[in-house]
């Protein structure tokens, strides 16, 4: 849909108070779309859609994913969970997902940040040298 | 066979040692060459970003949340949704001497079916221009071999000269006789292994161009022998308009290499209106604003970012020089227009082609009064310098006085002089194309007839009088004529010998 500067605009006003000292604040989130749903301000869709797109990519961003081709043990889930949130800072959400096509090893993904160092990553990189 | 053993296992315990970090992102929109990429947040200006299966990308528009990517090359096989991957690394292009004789895409991709370019070397395509304290004054002849260039707006190596004109004006015909008049001398130059003549490298930027037209461009060249001394880069109309915005920058940046290792380049940008029209198109599409003419607001940028890598430089520097003959069409000679203002601002002076010129058989259709070359008499050898230097005031004075002409005989002799010379003047200056004329024929010429050795032979017959006494000074007074090439001045002795010479041939002509 076509959402105008003004949409935007709102939409982005709402986003930056749902913010806590740098990071998303959910209950906030909750209250402003119950919010808008229930006053329903002009263009309250197409601001509702940009609002969850800012939305999405703000969880994208602070969202790490660690796939791994076998269960990890908790032990180590921890210590990857510590490392990120050492490098990251607090406030990250985790998932681990198991991928067989990563033959072995772990591919940590947080936010746009790839480290890959399963086998299947080192492989395709080996492909690109040649 | 063993090298290779050896390189195998360096690479293999490279990726051994480290797990390198990536930034990732997905394309939300693709469509008209451009992508919208979500994610990506460590993206930069002008990075190189990969979608795999070999086709890249430049990131353009960094916003809030996503990034505006061109993409250069096929781009029908992107799909929303597609992981995206930065690289790390500006976009360049191959440079060097192996790209002598050769026509390559705006990438420096060859496409001309010779095979692979084999180089070491690799250019940015977007550099910054050599700052004030590197550059040298210009004072190096780039000799067009076309006598009115030469002798009234003469241009130097490292100037930036725009020649702008109508469609079928000849611009594109100065470009090329310069081209085949460098080759002509490079070539005798090694022939008489002279090692003090510095060899002018050339290279032709086709932007926007019918195909046609460019394979005309280079036929021209091969025929004349001019190819070994020439690169084509192509990126015709069919092309993207990323591949046309990028190629002019692509030629600079194989001009600089030459600029950066001691040697001489001229590069031809033809034409800059048509790449200013694809970068509109690329803006456009990337959703920037638009300014006057729907052009986006940094069209000057553009040019002038591309125009001052053109320049002389000092020893300590490169010891080089890339001269810019940047080429713009007007429409309906309009040269207030948006983009040819731009472009006039930016160059050191200009060769204005009028179509009234060309229909009136004068060509090439160089309009003398609004010409002007700011490096001027620096950039000339001295032997053009005595010859030529009233010729412009002359052809002033000629015009003024045309309107005159009318009254036939109801003039003063002294008006009725100037004006049977500067007619003889304009005879002389007129030039078939792809024929261009060595310096020491055109000083031979303009001595002539500013010496009023021409004043007795028909106006019409003053093209034919000018063929035959060049054929007679190259051929039976080779000797004088490489005197005035080697001394590059007309001492007396010079004067009193071309003067002889032509009495002989004047005696012989009917």
């Amino acid at each position: 849909m076509k959402i105008s500067k003004q949409a935007r605009r709102d939409a982005r006003q709402l986003f930056r108070a749902c913010m806590v000292r740098e990071a998303l604040d959910e209950n906030r989130v909750r209250q402003a779309v119950g919010a808008v749903v229930q006053q329903k301000p002009r263009g309250y869709i197409a601001i509702l859609s940009h609002f969850q797109r800012l939305i999405r990519l703000e969880v994208a961003r602070r969202g790490a994913r660690i796939e791994s081709a076998e269960p990890l043990p908790p032990q180590t889930q921890a210590q990857i969970q510590a490392d990120l949130a050492r490098q990251y800072g607090p406030g990250l959400s985790f998932v681990f997902v198991q991928n067989p096509a990563l033959i072995g090893g772990v591919r940590v993904q947080v936010g746009g940040d790839v480290y890959n160092g399963s086998v299947q990553g080192r492989l395709a990189a080996l492909e690109q040298a040649f | 066979m063993s090298t290779l053993l050896q390189d195998i296992e360096a690479q293999i315990s490279g990726l051994k040692t480290s797990v390198t970090r990536q930034n990732v992102g997905t394309v939300r929109e693709i469509g008209d060459g451009v992508a919208r990429i979500e994610g990506l947040s460590n993206a930069m200006l002008n990075e190189m970003l990969d979608f795999g299966n070999g086709i890249v990308g430049l990131a353009l528009n960094l916003e809030e949340t996503e990034v505006g990517a061109i993409i250069l090359g096929e781009y029908t096989g992107i799909k929303e949704g597609q992981e995206v991957r930065t690289t790390g690394k500006l976009l360049q292009v191959p440079v060097g001497k192996p790209l002598l004789g050769r026509v390559v895409n705006a990438l420096g991709e060859p496409c001309d079916g010779k095979g692979p370019i084999v180089t070491q070397t690799f250019y940015p395509v977007e550099k910054i221009a050599p700052g004030i304290i590197k550059r040298k004054p210009v004072s190096q002849p780039v000799q067009t071999g076309i006598m009115a260039v030469d002798a009234m707006i003469p241009i130097g190596r490292g100037q930036r000269e725009l020649i702008i004109g109508d469609r079928s004006t000849g611009k594109t015909t100065i470009g090329m006789d310069t081209i085949i008049s460098q080759a002509r001398l490079n070539r005798a130059a090694e022939a008489a292994k002279d090692t003090s003549y510095r060899p002018l490298y050339c290279i032709y930027v086709a932007v926007g161009q019918k195909q046609s037209n460019v394979a005309r461009v280079l036929a021209v060249l091969e025929e004349a022998g001019a190819m070994p001394y020439t690169i084509i880069v192509d990126a015709s109309a069919s092309d993207s308009a990323t591949n046309q915005y990028l190629a002019p920058f692509a030629g600079c940046a194989m001009g600089e290499w030459f600029m950066d290792n001691g040697m001489d380049a001229l590069i031809i940008y033809d034409d800059l209106s048509k790449h200013a029209v694809a970068y509109r198109q690329v803006s456009l599409v990337l959703k920037r604003p638009s300014g006057r003419e729907a052009y986006p607001g940094d069209v000057f940028y553009l040019h002038s970012r591309l125009l001052e890598r053109s320049a002389r430089v000092g020893e300590k520097f490169g010891n080089g020089s890339l001269t810019g003959l940047p080429i713009i069409e007007t429409q309906a000679g309009d040269v207030s227009a948006y983009i040819p203002t731009n472009v006039i601002s930016i160059t050191d002076g200009q060769i204005y082609l009028e179509t009234d010129l060309f229909y009136q058989g004068i060509r090439p259709a160089i309009s003398v009064g609004l010409s002007v070359s700011r490096v001027g008499s620096a950039a000339q050898v001295k032997a053009m310098k005595q010859v030529a230097g009233r010729v412009k005031l002359d052809l002033a004075q000629f015009r003024e006085l045309a309107a005159f002409a009318q009254f036939g005989s109801d003039l003063d002799p002294k008006t009725q002089g100037q004006l049977e010379r500067g007619k003889r003047i304009v005879e002389v200056f007129k030039q078939p194309q792809y024929n261009p004329m060595p310096v020491e024929v055109q000083v031979a010429a303009l001595w002539t007839v500013q010496n009023g050795l021409m004043d007795d032979v028909a106006v019409d017959k003053i093209k034919d009088f000018q063929g035959k006494l060049t054929e007679y000074l190259t051929s039976r007074k080779a000797a004088l004529m490489g005197k005035i090439h080697n001394e590059k001045a007309l001492s007396e002795g010079l004067i009193a010998d071309l003067k002889a010479a032509v009495s002989e041939f004047k005696q012989t002509y009917k």
